[in-house]
């Protein structure tokens, strides 16, 4: 029996470790232009260095995060073509069973906990969550970032509308990642897999237990190709994934560029001569 | 020397000015004296010109009376400046009426407090009067109005802080001084009326006043509705601002807002008073919100309420005429953003709040969220709650 089994590699945990990063930056610095009026808000924009400021943090997090997403892409692709581990990622009737089992479980209705393979229901959902956000978020405040380019296509009101959206999403999101994630992995017991890449025998036995059966009788969830097949499909995913990140990172390019809004300079709202006698003026002796 | 004319004669040209050769004021108080009782009102015509005479005399005989003697009283003063055509030359050969009308005098708020003309005019204690320093009309106005922080210094602090301070201090001669909004002789208290604040500020900013004269607040003010701004209300009284300032540009909503979200106030006008709170609820508003708290000295591009309605022509949105008028806006949007399109206005929601029938798309988008966020983080919580449960459960069985 293994004291430890592997869980992440090094590429997971910086892919990881960007998206921390990136969410924990745009959350702050969204969040405090979605209620301009708190005093937290005063304190957190006057330490980075006023609104323009937090906004350009922000949008600069956003091109990190949407970074992560074309690496992201990158590894998705190769497990599921490269590596065929679709078997492990793919939402199934099983989770569902497992998220009721784990309900009875805790409710003292099932002696054991659900066994489950190396992604739990909970880490699906909140994988799927986690796309559907980013969607969301990219979608909504690219429409925000470039509203003429917007608008050129779609009513006026997309703008407004793509603002309550983001701002929602963003609440969605962060108190998703508190409920849930960090529930999961920090309060229920502290999983220290995204620092050293490892689970441990307790923590398989738990949550990953139809893994670790497989595992202990020699056995995979979804079987690795072999070498030959691997290097097979590499030569094949590499050059097809490096054409898609070409042009994902054009698309980046032309998401953090794609219009000038609006002009920089003050355009006076009134063209008059200030000092312009007026046909009373009357001089009196003082 | 000043040139003293009196009904078009000259006298008194070559007086020496340090001996101080005094008005026969006191020949004159000998005058009144002798006659007894004080004056009835009928006699005194009579008096202040024997007064006139008893000067004129006294100049052209060269009889001198020592200043420290001079008769300083008001009636002295208005023997002379109290009939019609007394006039002050300066060496630039502006010429000022230094006639005072004795009656509006009386009637004004320093008449009332019996002030004494000498109190401000403080460089004249001898006859022919003290050369004033100031050689041209403007100066001269600037220089008299000094006198007024020795009274009013709360009012001269303030004032110090205006923009026509500082345009005075950066060389404008042409920046109003106290007496070019208070007239020092006839003034009565309140100083100036608020209806009369426009007229006031006219005599040197027409071109503006001309602009408010037709918004919908000058027209409403100068048809003697007190309800909407007069200049004061937005620039401030004796501190006056301008919009070079750049903290008054960006607090200028928080000066609109002092009226247009005062329920009591719009609803006699029927106007929505969560204008300011859309605003600010909106891109350019918290914006605008934020940057007036970390860089209040500092200027924004974003707009505030005068960039898209209009500075002293304000009108209604719903003026054909105006700049927020539907037809109007796309212009206006293209001052900031010249690339917009016809679609681009409704970008902006035009302080109204999403409603199912005004802008449906944001009602429904923020209403779907209202109930995807409780259920989600609901649902989470709950099964959270029940692994937080099972657990302690399970720890108080296998001990």
């Amino acid at each position: 029996m293994a004291e430890s089994y592997p869980r992440f590699t090094v590429s997971d945990r910086i892919e990881h470790w960007a998206q921390v990063v990136s969410f924990t930056v745009l959350a702050i610095t969204g969040l405090v232009q979605k209620w301009p009026e708190l005093g937290l808000t005063d304190t957190i924009i006057n330490w980075l260095g006023g609104i323009e400021a937090t906004r350009l943090i922000h949008h600069i997090a956003a091109a990190v995060l949407l970074l992560a997403v074309v690496y992201h892409v990158g590894t998705a692709g190769y497990r599921l073509y490269v590596l065929r581990q679709g078997k492990l990622m793919y939402p199934s009737m099983r989770d569902a069973w497992a998220a009721i089992h784990a309900v009875g479980y805790n409710l003292g209705l099932r002696e054991e906990p659900p066994k489950e393979g190396h992604f739990t229901f909970a880490e699906k959902a909140e994988y799927l969550s986690i796309i559907w956000g980013t969607a969301v978020m990219a979608v909504t405040g690219f429409m925000m970032w470039n509203p003429i380019a917007t608008t050129a296509l779609l009513p006026g009101q997309f703008i407004p509308a793509a603002k309550a959206a983001h701002g929602g999403e963003a609440i969605l999101a962060v108190l998703a990642i508190i409920v849930w994630h960090v529930y999961h992995v920090h309060i229920k017991s502290l999983n220290m897999s995204m620092f050293n890449g490892l689970l441990t025998q307790h923590e398989m036995e738990e949550e990953h237990g139809r893994e670790l059966d497989l595992i202990e009788v020699g056995e995979a969830e979804a079987p690795l190709p072999s070498v030959g097949v691997v290097e097979k499909r590499r030569k094949i995913f590499m050059p097809v994934y490096a054409l898609i990140a070409i042009v994902l990172l054009g698309g980046v390019y032309l998401f953090l560029t794609f219009e000038q809004t609006a002009i920089l300079t003050i355009t006076p709202p009134e063209q008059v001569q200030i000092y312009q006698p007026g046909p009373t003026t009357t001089t009196t002796l003082p | 020397m000043s040139p003293i004319i009196m009904g078009g004669k000259r006298f008194g040209e070559r007086m020496n000015r340090r001996v101080g050769l005094i008005v026969g004021l006191l020949v004159v108080g000998g005058v009144l004296a002798a006659s007894g009782a004080a004056p009835s009102a009928a006699s005194q015509d009579e008096q202040s010109a024997q007064l006139a005479a008893a000067v004129q005399a006294a100049v052209s005989s060269g009889t001198m009376i020592h200043p420290d003697v001079i008769a300083t009283d008001n009636k002295t003063c208005f023997a002379c400046h109290a009939r019609s055509g007394l006039t002050y030359e300066l060496p630039s050969g502006d010429s000022v009426s230094a006639v005072i009308d004795e009656n509006k005098w009386m009637a004004s708020e320093h008449g009332q407090q019996d002030m004494a003309c000498v109190q401000c005019h403080t460089g004249i204690s001898e006859y022919p009067h003290e050369q004033a320093t100031a050689t041209d009309l403007r100066s001269f106005v600037v220089d008299e109005s000094k006198v007024c922080v020795d009274c009013h210094e709360e009012q001269a602090t303030r004032v110090a802080d205006s923009v026509h301070a500082q345009a005075r201090a950066a060389g404008n001669q042409n920046a109003a001084t106290c007496s070019d909004c208070h007239d020092p002789h006839y003034a009565v208290n309140p100083p100036v009326s608020r209806t009369d604040v426009p007229a006031t500020c006219r005599e040197c900013h027409s071109g503006i006043y001309d602009l408010y004269e037709q918004s919908v607040h000058g027209e409403a003010l100068t048809t003697g509705n007190p309800d909407v701004p007069t200049c004061t209300d937005c620039h401030g009284v004796h501190e006056i601002q301008g919009p070079d300032n750049s903290p008054f540009r960006l607090f200028s909503p928080k000066i609109c807002e002092s009226c247009h979200a005062d329920k009591k106030l719009m609803s006699k006008y029927d106007i929505s008073t969560e204008v300011f709170n859309t605003y600010v609820s909106d891109f350019h508003g918290t914006t605008v919100l934020l940057f007036e708290k970390y860089a209040p000295d500092q200027q924004t591009d974003k707009p505030v309420c005068v960039d898209c309605h209009g500075v002293h022509d304000i009108i209604p949105p719903n003026d054909p005429r105006s700049s927020v008028f539907e037809g109007n806006l796309l212009a206006t949007c293209q001052r900031c953003h010249p690339d917009a399109d016809a679609n681009f206005p409704t970008a902006w929601l035009g302080h109204y709040e999403p409603d199912p029938h005004k802008w449906p798309l944001v009602y429904y988008v923020t209403l779907f969220y209202k109930i995807l966020i409780p259920t989600v983080i609901g649902a989470m919580l709950l099964f959270v709650l029940l692994d937080v449960f099972g657990r302690i459960r399970r720890r108080r069985q296998h001990g």
